[in-house]
């Protein structure tokens, strides 16, 4: 009965103005952003960080999360009417959505998907209403070597998932690691690697470098490559109706996806993207008809785009229950979060249980707006693609700089910006996982506390770790992965883990 | 060939190890007390030996595909160019003029044919800026000659 009355007053507090706004504005930039082939949510997110320091934490996280799970409904339009993907995760949808749309069947498609994604959508928030109090309230019981060993776990996927070569991804987020050092030692007042400079003392700031990593060289990658300007079918309110063995055949994918999305939402790494690859090839495995997949299967459509909107809300729980970002756009709103001071965690809910519920409460809001808005605009939307970056690109280059500026009317954070903008292009096309590097700068600090806190609690013996049966699984689990990445070459590439090449973020 | 990633690499095991040495200056301390040294130097090390076996790895591939033809990376040297003038001017210029010429070069840059398009887009901008900054979020920017 607590969590209802919580959930009441979440309700209460979400229905202001302010947090109406921005609940509405950030779904209608994210999916603008998943319309719109380049820019990612991630990068958005980084853009949009300025702006959201005018307001409270919960309504920059509102307008954050908006945008995430706003990018995941609009990827799926012009995947399904241009055959371009708006967004990574979309990129499986191409596959019969495109199909379906030749077929005459995009308004069929595109209308399923608006449902199906409204229904994972709501089964992803339900699970994240039922789930993170329950594992803030187990997470209370961590100490530092619990969350040492997680962070080490979260490290081994993040190196092997995201990355063509794991030491790619190690190497990306040892520099992550390192840029966070920078600075005044919270546990012992020592400055490291200022060199005198009383800038330097106060660390190097995140927001300029997420800002340079995922805006500036997303910016500088489609600005230097070729424009193709697509051909977007028409699509018209009346085509929007779905026949009844379309509805029957989607309501299954749908909550298959919903709650396979969830779960992988759960696990570090590109969730997003992992859990419609997985979920289109259960589909696949388990119908029928498996035949007419890459022919416009209906369930190769609804099952994926579900499973993405779902995982965006799982990943929300290891962020919000342990203040351990598994993904780069959430690495974003715990950078956002912090900014705001409030440190996600076991004692959010304590600390902060308003936050916390009036999120949820905006989070059905958002779903629902999401479900009236890209319906009857589906149409707009698909114009949008058509813009060419040309007149997209400067204006939001201009953005970024004056955005990046404005937090402390600083110009090094400018610099900064542009340096990680422009190393950031290269390490894209070098194919080093950029994601990895923010996640390191982000959980750098916890990672040296638990470091130093394990060891000074073991007096430096490590073995007493065996005592500790959450951190022993975890090491383990770290451990078996290691040894699957190593084995499996040996068995034969159908049991290798392998991600599309633009997976990189 | 000069292949710019081989140099990336070799600067990071240089930082690296950079970052092992001065860290060792910090004080490592031991296992039971790790002084402020202790993290770093762990990180630095990492860095290195990383970075080592990549290069080693990519010493190994004879040839790779240019990431940058000539045309990309005159674009992206003005690119960068233009970010940077707008941080060296936007102090004395204000931020409303330097936005105003820094988008008309983002357009020509990009090749938005005509005066009139790169114009109407760069004013568009200045604009919007400039009443989001101003009189949306009362965030006081230098606003130069035109102060």
């Amino acid at each position: 009965m607590e969590g209802l009355e919580l959930l009441y007053n979440g309700f209460v507090n979400s229905l202001t103005m302010v947090n109406l706004v921005a609940c509405f504005s950030g779904a209608l930039i994210g999916t603008l952003v998943g319309v719109l082939p380049g820019l990612g949510p991630t990068a958005t997110m980084a853009l949009m960080l300025p702006f959201t320091l005018s307001f409270g934490p919960t309504t920059g996280l509102i307008m954050m999360t908006g945008v995430w799970y706003g990018a995941m409904y609009g990827g799926s339009t012009t995947s399904i009417l241009v055959n371009i993907p708006g967004e990574a995760a979309s990129v499986v949808t191409c596959i019969d959505g495109y199909q379906m749309c030749k077929n005459g069947r995009a308004g069929a498609a595109l209308a399923l998907v608006a449902v199906g994604s409204f229904v994972a959508g709501t089964i992803g928030i339900l699970g994240l209403q039922f789930f993170a109090p329950l594992l803030g309230n187990a997470a209370l019981a961590f100490g530092p070597s619990e969350f040492l060993c997680f962070m080490i776990f979260a490290f081994v996927l993040l190196s092997n998932l995201s990355a063509d070569a794991p030491l790619k991804g190690g190497v990306m987020i040892a520099l992550g690691l390192f840029v966070s050092s920078v600075g005044i030692n919270p546990m012992d007042s020592y400055p490291r690697f200022t060199f005198g400079s009383e800038t330097l003392m106060l660390g190097i700031d995140f927001l300029p470098i997420a800002m340079g990593l995922f805006g500036i060289s997303e910016i500088l990658n489609i600005a230097i490559e070729k424009y193709v300007k697509p051909m977007v079918n028409k699509i018209r309110l009346r085509e929007l109706y779905p026949n009844k063995s379309e509805i029957r055949r989607s309501v299954a994918p749908a909550l298959r996806g919903s709650v396979l999305g969830f779960f992988v939402g759960l696990l570090p790494g590109p969730c997003t993207v992992i859990s419609s690859f997985v979920s289109y090839s259960l589909e696949k495995r388990i119908s029928k008809t498996p035949e007419a997949f890459g022919h416009g299967a209906v369930e190769g459509v609804v099952g994926p785009e579900s499973a993405n909107n779902s995982a965006v809300m799982g990943s929300m729980i290891p962020l919000l229950t342990l203040g351990i970002p598994f993904a780069a756009p959430s690495a974003i709103m715990l950078a956002g979060l912090r900014m705001h001071n409030v440190e996600p965690g076991p004692m959010l809910f304590i600390n902060f249980p308003e936050i916390f519920w009036t999120f949820i409460a905006a989070m059905y809001l958002g779903n629902f707006m999401l479900l009236v808005l890209n319906l009857p605009l589906v149409g707009l939307f698909a114009r949008v693609a058509v813009i060419r970056p040309q007149i997209l690109m400067p204006i939001i280059s201009l953005i970024c700089l004056v955005g990046v500026y404005s937090v402390r009317n600083s110009l090094l954070d400018v610099w900064v910006m542009i340096i990680a903008g422009v190393v950031g292009y290269f390490l894209r096309k070098w194919k080093y996982p950029i994601a990895a590097l923010i996640i390191g700068i982000v959980l750098g600090p916890t990672t040296e506390n638990s470091l130093r806190q394990t060891l000074t609690m073991f007096r430096g013996d490590l073995t007493q770790i065996v005592n500790y049966p959450i951190s022993l699984t975890l090491l383990g689990l770290s451990a078996a992965f290691l040894a699957y990445k190593l084995l499996a070459p040996l068995w034969g590439s159908k049991y290798a883990l392998k991600l599309e090449a633009d997976d990189t973020l | 060939m000069f292949r710019l990633e081989i140099f990336f690499l070799g600067f990071l095991f240089i930082l690296g190890a950079a970052i092992t040495a001065v860290s060792w200056g910090y004080g490592v301390g031991n296992l039971a007390r790790p002084g402020p040294g202790f993290y770093p130097v762990m990180v630095g090390a990492a860095i290195a030996i990383f970075s080592f076996f990549i290069f080693v790895s990519e010493l190994k591939i004879k040839s790779r595909k240019a990431v940058l033809d000539k045309a990309g990376a005159k674009k992206l040297a003005l690119m960068a160019a233009t970010f940077c003038l707008w941080i060296v001017t936007m102090p004395y210029l204000g931020y409303v003029l330097v936005t105003l010429l820094a988008t008309y070069a983002f357009c020509k840059i990009m090749k938005l044919e005509g005066w009139r398009k790169p114009l109407a887009v760069s004013g568009g901008t200045a604009l919007f800026l400039y009443l989001l900054f101003d009189y949306w979020l009362y965030i006081d920017l230098p606003r130069g000659i035109l102060g």
